[in-house]
């Protein structure tokens, strides 16, 4: 029944993210270059925003630190002040500062005062100003109520008040979020009979009683929309004196929608929410003591006590119960703090508009059609019906499609965390990301962003060596570290590549003996030493840092990418670096896919695995062993592969002169696949298979075909896996 | 074991409210001469018998799979499944669309035809052919007139054969 503000409040914290991001994404790029007025506008512009808008929503602590900062930020701007590396370091600082008062109004999760406090000050050296005497920015969230004052409102609001749809329980509810509000009185005076009423109009008004550590100018700002033509009377700790207007009658009435007798209920009541326990009342009114209250309530026993007491559960069962409570609280707990919302590129939205028109248009092309049919014009009809079928599933893919976002989303914060861990490190770490670009679904996105960060930092702290030792042994000074991610297979890979020193076998052998991981003597090939670095506890870090050390990470990135469905595989050389390759499934991925053809049967090639295709001339063919057929192309050798053979299927061709072969490349391996026809080039969206059959050898998943029929996206990396098994059968 | 209960429970729930009042509705369809019952409540939709796309490397019985409005969906050819001989479709040709765990599978059967009330009391347990026919995959015989209704336990006949496969497949 409420207009909630908390909706505009949704889309200022997601404003605030971005306009955040993009102040830290200038903030890094004015480190350098530090003369681009450009990029300080940009920076200023957002921190403009920002202050504004949190201004609004009156969350203070985050508008007056940003005023701070954008102080700072327009000295710079008007050239006063130069950007130097401490300023920028500073107001990066800040950024962060502002990220937690930001999340804490969002939360109302702590805020550490003493960092604000101090950055303020910071700011205000920095920017030369005088910092207002030790006011402690007051942080936006209920503290106990120690510090608090008193204050007694009564507020008669204007007439017009529903009118204009303004709702006071509202005003209520925000009044209860600042403290706590007690002995609010509803005057009803002024309520006429019944036949004269106007239901428009607020005959009512209110007093009341705050708690708050709030200043006046905060519970000022609670009746900013409603102060015009109110009575507003605030006074400060003293006992309350309004101007009621003389009662007409004696005649007393609730709020409008219940017709209670008592013309004063507890707050708790109007919002609405949580009535008071029954025990309370009988207290307050004084027929039973407080004593013998909680005497019967310590009496009183939990459900489950009494059914196991009747045997109607045991108590496993309802211990198995009160976890599934437990859980489903917490989720609907992590629900709320994750809001559900997406930030679409409109060029996919316009297309989607685009699309709906044809549509619609299409529709009324059928309809015209269908009011005056003959059989003559079925085939105008079958026209339209498939231009129809064409739209919708066009619009269908579309939507899907609105899932998706660029990858870059969850690269876009390691610049600033690579900065940071190369200045703490004292080492000279380049970032190179790549790939950015790459679609993945938004869920997913979400969830790969900690196991990436434990990977950087890994690299960052174990993985690069200290400046002098990478010029002791003949590498540049300045470590590289590379992001990549790309489609492959029907997987989605990210790749974290360190050209540091690499995993240390002997090492990790030693920990893990000593760990009791693995037995003393125990023959183990690098594919299996490597992954014992994913065992939680594991870390043969010499010295445990504030970054890293612990021997925690790597287990969570397992953790966190095994619970993707994906894997996380390690490629390292002493001394020449390591890759971690986080292989994660795409359920709800776009690709760019090859159709191709194989008799009768349709199969979709991901475009990113082909190399090139190639119709062979026999001369080029080579087998070996009677059995394994090589191909040269360009003087390399490739094994190839018959598609209609691992797939037992009835092919046009199978003089492979006649048919088409794809130079496919996974993980570094290369592979000619022989198809009979190359049909086209179109995006795809995959389907699980396995939703409601089972994975399927040599496919990485379904598509729905132009024509309605499905067709099966090939998994090169399980292909050539098959293809290498029957070759051992075959053997 | 799960299952079972669930379907129990379903039952129990559908008298209650008074969708059924003993034992309950099947949906029952043809392959030859032979009459199948499936629990109505398990069915999604019927649909005509469209192609469909062959699964590489799958037992016959597999179809393939089917576009149904954007989801991937198995289809099992039941006559095969049965190890009866396959017949040309016909516009009768339908396929059942079944909720299995979860899962959502079509049967190719010959012609749907009718919905049944079986009660409890003209349910008896499957009988013993020995070796010979596999009577897991049904959960009783119903009696409707003169009419013999093989009630199918689809649970079992489709996912666990399925995981079977999948592994003999993985070997081979």
């Amino acid at each position: 029944m409420s207009n909630d503000f908390s909706q505009f409040q949704e889309a200022f914290f997601e404003e605030a993210g971005d306009h955040l991001a993009i102040v830290e994404e200038g903030l890094l790029a004015l480190e350098q270059h530090p003369d681009d007025l450009d990029l300080l506008n940009k920076i200023f512009r957002s921190a403009h925003s920002i202050k504004g808008t949190s201004g609004m929503f009156g969350f203070n602590a985050v508008a007056q630190f940003t005023h701070k900062m954008e102080t700072l930020l327009d000295l710079l701007r008007n050239g006063q002040k130069v950007v130097t590396l401490e300023i920028a370091d500073l107001l990066l600082k800040s950024t962060d500062c502002l990220k937690t008062l930001i999340d804490a109004a969002k939360t109302g999760s702590p805020v550490d005062g003493d960092t604000v406090q101090r950055l303020t000050v910071e700011l205000a050296t920095a920017s030369n100003t005088k910092v207002e005497a030790s006011a402690p920015p007051s942080t936006p969230l209920p503290l106990t109520p120690n510090l608090s004052r008193c204050f007694h409102i009564a507020w008669t609001p204007p007439e017009w008040l529903f009118q204009r749809g303004l709702d006071p329980l509202q005003i209520f509810k925000e009044l209860a979020n600042l403290g706590t509000l007690s002995q609010v009185a509803v005057d009803t005076s002024k309520l006429p009979e019944l036949v004269a009423m106007d239901p428009e109009k607020c005959y009512l008004a209110w007093t009341m009683k705050l708690e708050t550590v709030k200043d006046r100018q905060v519970v000022d700002a609670v009746f900013e929309f409603v102060r015009e033509d109110s009575k507003l009377v605030i006074e400060e700790r003293e006992s309350l004196s309004v101007k009621r207007e003389a009662p007409e009658s004696g005649r007393e009435c609730e709020a409008f929608e219940s017709g209670t007798k008592t013309a004063s209920r507890e707050t708790s009541a109007v919002d609405g929410a949580e009535p008071k326990p029954l025990g309370e009342i009988l207290v307050e009114s004084g027929i039973v003591s407080r004593e013998t209250l909680d005497h019967a309530l310590a009496q009183q026993k939990r459900v489950g006590q009494i059914l196991i007491e009747q045997h109607a559960a045991t108590p496993q069962q309802v211990e198995q119960a009160l976890q599934k409570q437990k859980q489903q609280e917490s989720a609907s707990q992590s629900k709320k703090t994750d809001t559900a919302s997406i930030r679409v590129d409109t060029a996919k939205i316009d297309k989607l508009i685009n699309l709906v028109g044809e549509l619609v248009i299409t529709q009324s092309m059928l309809s015209d059609l269908g009011s005056r049919f003959e059989m003559s014009q079925i085939s105008v009809l079958l026209e339209r019906m498939a231009q129809l079928e064409r739209n919708t599933r066009e619009i269908q893919e579309r939507v899907m499609g609105i899932r998706m976002l660029p990858i870059g989303t969850a690269f876009s914060r390691f610049p600033r965390l690579v900065r940071d861990l190369s200045a703490k490190a004292g080492k000279k770490i380049q970032l190179v990301l790549s790939g950015e670009e790459t679609e993945l679904d938004k869920t997913v996105i979400e969830s790969i962003g900690d196991p990436l960060i434990h990977l950087v930092r890994n690299s960052a702290d174990h993985g690069l060596e200290p400046p002098e030792e990478r010029l002791d042994n003949n590498k540049p000074e300045l470590g590289t570290i590379r992001l990549n991610a790309f489609h492959e297979g029907g997987n989605i890979c990210i790749t974290v590549e360190d050209d540091g020193r690499g995993l240390n076998r002997d090492k990790i052998l030693a920990k893990a003996v000593k760990q009791g991981l693995i037995a003393e003597n125990e023959k183990l090939s690098d594919d299996q030493i490597w992954p014992l670095i994913f065992k939680p506890g594991f870390s043969t870090a010499e010295k445990v840092t504030d970054v890293s050390g612990r021997g925690v990470g790597m287990d969570v990135v397992k953790r966190n990418i095994e619970g993707l469905g994906g894997t996380v595989s390690i490629k390292t050389a002493l001394g020449k670096g390591t890759v971690f390759t986080l292989k994660l499934p795409l359920t709800l991925a776009i690709i760019e896919g090859m159709t191709v053809r194989v008799g009768k049967d349709t199969y979709i090639v991901p475009l990113l695995s082909i190399l090139e295709s190639i119709q062979p001339k026999a001369e080029v063919m080579k087998t070996v062993i009677g059995k394994g057929e090589l191909i040269n192309v360009r003087s390399t050798y490739l094994p190839m592969m018959r598609l209609y053979d691992v797939f037992c299927l009835q092919p046009e061709y199978t003089d492979p002169t006649k048919a088409i072969l794809l130079i496919l490349e996974t993980e570094g391996e290369r592979v000619a696949v022989m198809v009979d026809e190359i049909l086209g080039q179109q995006q795809v969206v995959i389907k699980s298979m396995e939703q409601n059959f089972r994975k399927v050898a040599g496919v990485a998943g379904a598509t729905i075909l132009g024509d309605g029929t499905v067709g099966f996206i090939l998994d090169v990396r399980g292909l050539l896996e098959m293809s290498r098994q029957s070759m051992l059968v075959a053997a | 074991m799960a299952a079972a209960t669930l379907e129990t429970a379903t039952k129990e729930l559908n008298q209650q409210i008074g969708l059924t009042t003993d034992g309950s509705q099947y949906l029952t369809f043809q392959l030859g001469e032979e009459l199948y019952g499936v629990d109505i409540l398990r069915v999604q939709e019927i649909k005509g018998y469209t192609t469909v796309t062959k699964i590489p490397n799958t037992p016959p019985h597999i179809k393939g799979v089917l576009n149904l409005r954007g989801t991937i969906v198995p289809i099992v050819e039941l006559r095969t499944k049965f190890g009866m001989p396959t017949i040309d479709y016909t516009m009768f040709t339908v396929i059942v669309v079944v909720v299995v765990q979860d899962r959502i599978m079509g049967l190719v059967v010959d012609s749907v035809s009718d919905v049944l009330n079986i009660s409890k009391k003209d349910i008896q347990a499957p009988p013993e052919f020995g070796a010979k026919v596999d009577v897991s995959v049904l959960t009783g015989i119903g009696k409707s007139g003169d009419k013999l209704v093989a009630l199918l336990n689809i649970d079992r006949l489709l996912t666990e054969s399925e995981m079977q496969e999948a592994a003999s497949v993985a070997d081979a």
